[in-house]
């Protein structure tokens, strides 16, 4: 399923946006926020927003769902190390060697986000109700 | 050698397979790898580096030109096999050579990541 909602992503801005590398940054958000859904969530709601403007220069993808408070406090920690980060790439990098031992999970989407995707991390939280939102520049384009 | 994880794979789009050569393997990877095949791949990468210490490759060649997409599950797959390449001495140490398409969206950052974590031992051909 998460594969096959990144591809649609990719086809319908692939359509509206003329740059290849803007599409996969975002394909490449919505791939793996998806994918930390499918772990983390509980309940049986997802909502994916994705705003991309129309010359590829700005994109805002926002997933929401209800999580754990333990998941909330992980999530909390791995987007507060993220965004004081200075270095996206060098932190991701560290990261690829501190998670090795981490079974289970990969606990490296956020920081491919950041590093590879080039976008903002941040949290909207609601109770245990938590909205990632994967960002560049303010978005007003075509959004599904 | 014959390290054929298709039939295993069947089902999830992903295919890995892996021969030798002389004192090379030639790896290719085709479909999408992610989380339902991590595992697998985890296995298979695994299997591949025991052929190669085996077999004293020199090179470990990667063909992702028809890979569609990796998630990060599978990349810590990757992660994990160059981490033990580079912490083996001479002669177990080989190269790994990933061959890319320029036109397949992730691979350029993707594999950029992978091979600054170890630019001795890891190329990347486009």
């Amino acid at each position: 399923m998460v594969s096959i909602v990144r591809r649609f992503v990719e086809e319908t801005f692939e359509k509206l946006v003329g740059d290849a590398d803007a599409v996969f940054r975002v394909s490449l958000a919505v791939h793996e926020l998806l994918e930390n859904a499918a772990k983390y969530a509980v309940g049986d709601k997802t909502d994916l927003t994705v705003h991309f403007e129309s010359d590829g220069a700005g994109a805002n993808i926002k997933l929401t769902n209800q999580t754990t408070p333990e998941c909330l406090e992980r999530l909390r920690a791995f987007v507060s190390e993220i965004q004081s980060s200075d270095n996206p790439l060098l932190l991701y990098q560290s990261m690829m060697r501190r998670k090795l031992d981490v079974e289970g999970a990969s606990g490296l989407g956020l920081a491919r986000i950041r590093a590879e995707g080039e976008l903002d991390l941040s949290l909207e939280i609601e109770g245990t109700v938590v909205t990632v939102v994967a960002s560049c520049l303010p978005a007003r384009g075509p959004s599904i | 050698m014959s390290l054929d994880a298709a039939e295993a794979m069947k089902g999830n789009n992903f295919t890995a397979r892996a021969s030798t050569r002389d004192r090379c393997i030639e790896v290719s990877l085709t479909g999408t790898a992610d989380l339902t095949v991590s595992s697998q791949l985890d296995n298979f990468l695994r299997d591949v580096h025991i052929e190669a210490q085996r077999c004293l490759a020199q090179e470990v060649t990667v063909d992702v030109r028809q890979l569609e997409f990796m998630n990060s599950s599978c990349l810590k797959s990757f992660v994990r096999w160059i981490c033990a390449v580079q912490e083996q001495v001479d002669p177990g140490k080989y190269r790994i050579v990933f061959v890319s398409s320029t036109s397949v969206g992730w691979q350029r950052r993707s594999l950029s990541a992978l091979a600054s974590l170890a630019n001795e031992i890891v190329s990347i051909q486009a």
